[in-house]
């Protein structure tokens, strides 16, 4: 990224600055007066330090990221706390978007804010990139510049959670019944204790009850079910690539509510990584660092309306 | 179809301005400019008082109506605009009109677009164009001043518009305010640009007649046509040759009387005598003498004719002098009562002044109808010649003086046999009057000294005879004379001329200020082709035009000097303690929680309850809410936080530091009615 710092939208401020200078050099030229002069010099000094002055103030401005989460979802609101030496006007550039104001507005205010912004595609990002800003110190002229800013650490921007793909949750339940049924109670009783707010009342053991005196429910062990493996074959499209993995995050997201154990197996910059996953979170960064399969993108088209072999 | 979107992108209202400090620095600026105008007689104090009511009150109105400005005011506004525009060009293009009087109707232009225009200043771009509109103001002022004194107005403009410039930083940047150390380091880089402009820059110069004056002063009419006045203070007393216990006008040199008694000086004090803005500086001419008789010289041969008709006069070519040469325009503005002479550089082809006739004679002196006194403003356009040496060395002999004018330019009262002798022991290399002149000039330069403080010579005496052949100390009468007369000696034409020196240069006003001690005597020397070239032996350096820069320092050298070190340097050092001190106490920055603390604090000292020691924060609040009445309990809410953050470590997110900090400023500042409207906003 450049220091130096770029004009915005120039035009106008410099014909003004000139039209008025003109007009005062034509008064000055006819009338002769050194007050006009004086004046003119004064002028012209505030127009200068007013059009180029940002230009510097920009160039040495110091701006880094002082916080920032590690896990976050595409299209939502991640919080990321900017300290600036300066009034800046920060807009963010892609995967994010956002506008802000941030920096010191008074001599004792801490120059540390938190600006809300948006990535608007899933990855793993060590830096930020922005668009810095400012007209300071008399809002004649914008002069922004860009710069990549590191994060403090590396953050995971999970795709956002699309709708599960239905295929698979009903290919053991083709007649429609139990399209939306999700199986909650699966196990093999192991005990029971006492009921706790929370608990399924298809799990309420009368019998132990009866014999306890107070609300008793079955203990179910989990199932040993084999775990469901998932591939997740990206795209070279991005924004196909981003659909997929959301389809992906959403199926997986189902799984795990089902209690199901959930094998990803994904594409990464390092290689095939077939690992489980424990939770959403963990999901989304998995898909997050997921990339393209350039070799198999052949298959991808068959397999275009699931994403899943 | 560009363009047209361009202007309609250009028309589209901007976002409402909220702040009420931009629009307040805004209303001082314009005030500050309209001021200076006023003070400069460009618009009466009625008028200014009420443009000044009428911006306040426009600027009030703005405000209210800042979110949905009524349509109905921004057509009366472009109705105003466009009839007072209108009128500025029926009133400067009027037949009856004098062009010179463009800038009283442009003031009442700019003053008027100012005035309608602040009824409709909803956005941030509106009161930037007051900002820019009071500049073109000041502009129109500053073309009329002439002392320092309006550097008042320039001082408070400047800063209101500074003040409104960084108002606009903070509006446009939510916020935004610079720290004092940085504001100081952004005003001194103003400075320096505007600084580093002034002195590279050369000084603007006038080089239209558009702004050329004529103005009567307190002088009044004199009794005999074309006789010379301004004696004993009195602009309409006639005058009398000077005499040794005669008295000393004001700008009194005793040579403005019709002859020059070269015996005598007189004591002519620094007062300030006239003011002068020219394009370059030139000896200003007041009369010239052709007649010696050993003592005085007097003016014969000349005829004078009397010029009748509008300003400005159209002044008949001096003898010796044709069209070409660099323009120069210089107007006069008369300081205190001085001699009825119109005082000009020299070869003045044009003059602007207050009356309906004046005296001109082909020796190039113009003798005013009327007494010079305070306030008198004349302008005068002179075509300079100003040849080479190398012209001069060769300045053919096509053009020759009329008999008359070259034998009274030849004329000495008696013979001169040692002066003639010197003269040509001087001059004996040399083969043109050029050389002539300036071996004499540096021959003087070499042998003779300027004093005033010599006794005047006695009666009889012939001044060259004493002076080149005595103790060769004299002024710039008997130095001048005494070179007139070895010219004259050796047949070279020759004329005594006196006047003013330019005086010194004020960069600030653009102006020489001519003193009553720099009247001054000269010789002219005529060269063929050329006309009458001036010389000045008593200066032997030639004088140098004075670069701005220059002159700019040798003024603030002098200002430094005048400055008195003591209660100054008193004054500094309180401010140098002052200004530590109020480092050292806010150097410390103050947590958000301090902050509160600090403002919650303040509060309850303005409502007469100050903490006590032993009050707790909840408590100390708590009783602020039940002083203030409100019974919302906004201290308290913001006590909890603080208290958590003091003693149980858990901080807040800093947006909400920063809302909390926000809600007790208000709460401080007692907008109970901003917090209320905060906390339930209006969907």
């Amino acid at each position: 990224m450049s220091r130096l710092a770029r004009p915005s939208r120039n035009a106008a401020p410099v014909a003004v600055a000139i039209a008025v200078l003109g007009i005062w050099w034509l008064v000055a030229h006819n009338g002769g007066s050194g007050w006009v002069q004086a004046m003119g010099d004064v002028v012209f000094g505030t127009l200068f330090i007013g059009i180029l002055g940002p230009a510097v103030v920009l160039t040495c401005a110091k701006i880094n990221i002082v916080s920032a989460p590690v896990d976050c979802t595409a299209g939502t609101p991640a919080d990321i706390s900017f300290a600036a030496s300066t009034r800046l006007r920060v807009c963010a550039r892609t995967p994010f978007e956002g506008e802000a104001f941030v920096g010191p507005v008074g001599r004792r205010q801490a120059p540390e804010h938190a600006v809300a912004l948006v990535p608007q595609r899933r990855g793993v990002l060590d830096f930020v990139t922005l668009d810095i800003a400012t007209a300071s110190p008399f809002a004649l002229q914008w002069w922004t510049r860009r710069v990549l800013l590191p994060l403090p650490s590396t953050l995971y921007v999970a795709p956002r959670g699309g709708r599960p793909d239905s295929f698979h949750l009903r290919a053991h339940d083709d007649t429609g019944a139990a399209i939306d049924w999700v199986q909650t109670d699966a196990g093999q009783p192991r005990g029971a204790r006492p009921y706790q707010p929370g608990d399924s009342r298809r799990r309420v053991h009368w019998s132990a009850t009866a014999h306890a005196g107070e609300l008793m429910v079955r203990e179910l062990e989990r199932p040993s079910a084999e775990p469901v493996t998932l591939t997740v074959v990206l795209p070279q499209d991005p924004q196909e690539a981003d659909r997929v993995a959301e389809r992906a995050l959403g199926t997986i997201t189902r799984f795990l509510e089902r209690g199901s154990n959930v094998l990803l197996a994904t594409l990464e910059a390092s290689g095939p990584v077939t690992a489980s996953v424990a939770d959403r979170r963990g999901a989304g960064r998995r898909l997050a660092r997921a990339v393209a399969n350039a070799s198999a993108n052949a298959n991808a088209n068959a397999n275009a309306d699931t994403g899943y072999p | 179809m560009r363009t047209l979107e361009a202007i309609k992108r250009a028309n589209r209202p901007g976002p409402p301005e909220h702040s009420i400090r931009l629009r307040a620095a805004c209303f001082f600026t314009v005030t500050a400019a309209i001021a200076a105008c006023a003070s400069m007689g460009e618009v009466s104090d009625a008028a200014a008082f009420g443009a000044i009511g009428l911006v306040a009150l426009g600027m009030v109105f703005s405000y209210f109506t800042r979110r949905h400005p009524p349509g109905w005011v921004k057509i009366v506004v472009a109705a105003a605009a466009i009839g007072v525009s209108v009128w500025f060009v029926h009133a400067v293009s009027a037949p009856a009109a004098d062009v010179t009087s463009v800038e009283d109707p442009l003031t009442v232009l700019l003053v008027s677009v100012l005035v309608v225009h602040s009824f409709h200043v909803p956005s941030r771009r509106d009161l930037m164009f007051s900002l820019a509109a009071s500049a073109g103001l000041m502009a129109v002022a500053g073309a009329q001043a002439i002392d320092l004194i309006f550097g008042f107005y320039v001082v408070a403009w400047a800063g209101c518009t500074v003040w409104g410039l960084i108002e606009m930083w903070a509006s446009a940047s939510d916020g935004g305010r610079l720290a004092p150390t940085r504001l100081g380091i952004v005003l001194a880089t103003v400075i320096a640009a505007a600084a580093a402009i002034f002195l590279v820059l050369p000084a603007p110069q006038v080089a239209a007649k558009l702004n050329l004056l004529a103005r009567a002063g307190d002088g009044g009419s004199i009794g005999v046509p074309g006789a010379l006045a301004g004696d004993a203070g009195s602009p309409s007393q006639l005058s009398r040759p000077g005499t040794p216990g005669g008295p000393t006008r004001v700008g009194g040199y005793l040579g403005f009387a019709g002859s020059l008694n070269t015996a005598l000086r007189g004591n002519l004090g620094d007062t300030v005598v006239m003011l002068v803005r020219a394009q370059r500086p030139s000896y200003w001419v007041g009369e010239t003498f052709n007649t010696w008789n050993g003592e005085s010289w007097s003016a014969t041969d000349s005829a004078t004719q009397t010029l009748r008709q509008q300003s400005p006069f159209v002044l008949p070519l001096p003898l010796g002098s044709n069209a070409s040469g660099q323009t120069d325009l210089q107007t006069f503005y008369v300081a205190n009562s001085t001699a009825n002479l119109v005082f000009h550089a020299q070869s003045a082809t044009e003059l602007w002044f207050p009356s309906s006739k004046i005296y001109y004679s082909t020796d190039d002196t113009i003798v005013s109808p009327i007494g010079l006194g305070k306030g008198a403003i004349y302008s005068v356009e002179s075509t300079v010649r100003t040849p080479t040496a190398g012209q001069l060395r060769t300045a053919g002999s096509d053009e020759q003086l009329p008999a008359a004018v070259e034998a009274s330019s030849l004329q000495l009262p008696h013979a001169y046999p040692r002066v003639a002798a010197l003269a040509e022991k001087i001059t004996a290399g040399d083969t043109n009057n050029y050389d002539k002149v300036e071996s004499l000039i540096a021959w003087m330069g070499a042998h003779t000294h300027y004093s005033t403080d010599i006794p005047p010579l006695p009666a009889g005496a012939d001044t060259v005879d004493e002076f080149l052949f005595g103790n060769r100390v004299g002024f710039c009468e008997q130095i001048s004379t005494s070179l007139a007369v070895m010219l004259r000696s050796i047949g070279v034409p020759t004329r005594e001329a006196v006047g003013y020196v330019p005086g010194p240069y004020d960069p600030i006003t653009d102006l020489y200020q001519v003193r009553a001690n720099d009247a001054h005597a000269w010789v002219q020397v005529w060269f063929p082709g050329f006309g009458w070239q001036s010389f000045d032996p008593t200066a032997v350096v030639p004088l140098a035009n004075p670069a701005p820069g220059t002159a700019a320092l040798a003024y603030i050298g002098h200002a430094l000097r005048r400055i008195p070190i003591v209660p100054v340097g008193g004054a500094l050092l309180t401010f140098v303690v002052a200004a530590t001190f109020l480092h050292w106490r806010r150097s410390r920055p103050l947590t958000w929680a301090e902050r509160i603390a600090w403002s919650a604090e303040r509060a309850g000292r303005r409502a007469g309850r100050p903490r006590r020691p032993d009050e707790t924060f909840s408590e100390y609040a708590a009783t602020l809410d039940d002083l203030t009445g409100s019974g919302s309990g906004a201290w308290r809410e913001l006590a909890e936080p603080v208290e958590a953050s003091a003693y149980g470590g858990h901080h807040p997110p800093p947006e909400a530091q920063r809302q909390m900090v926000r809600r007790a400023r208000r709460l401080r500042a007692g907008r109970q009615r901003d917090e209320d409207r905060d906390l339930h906003p209006v969907a």
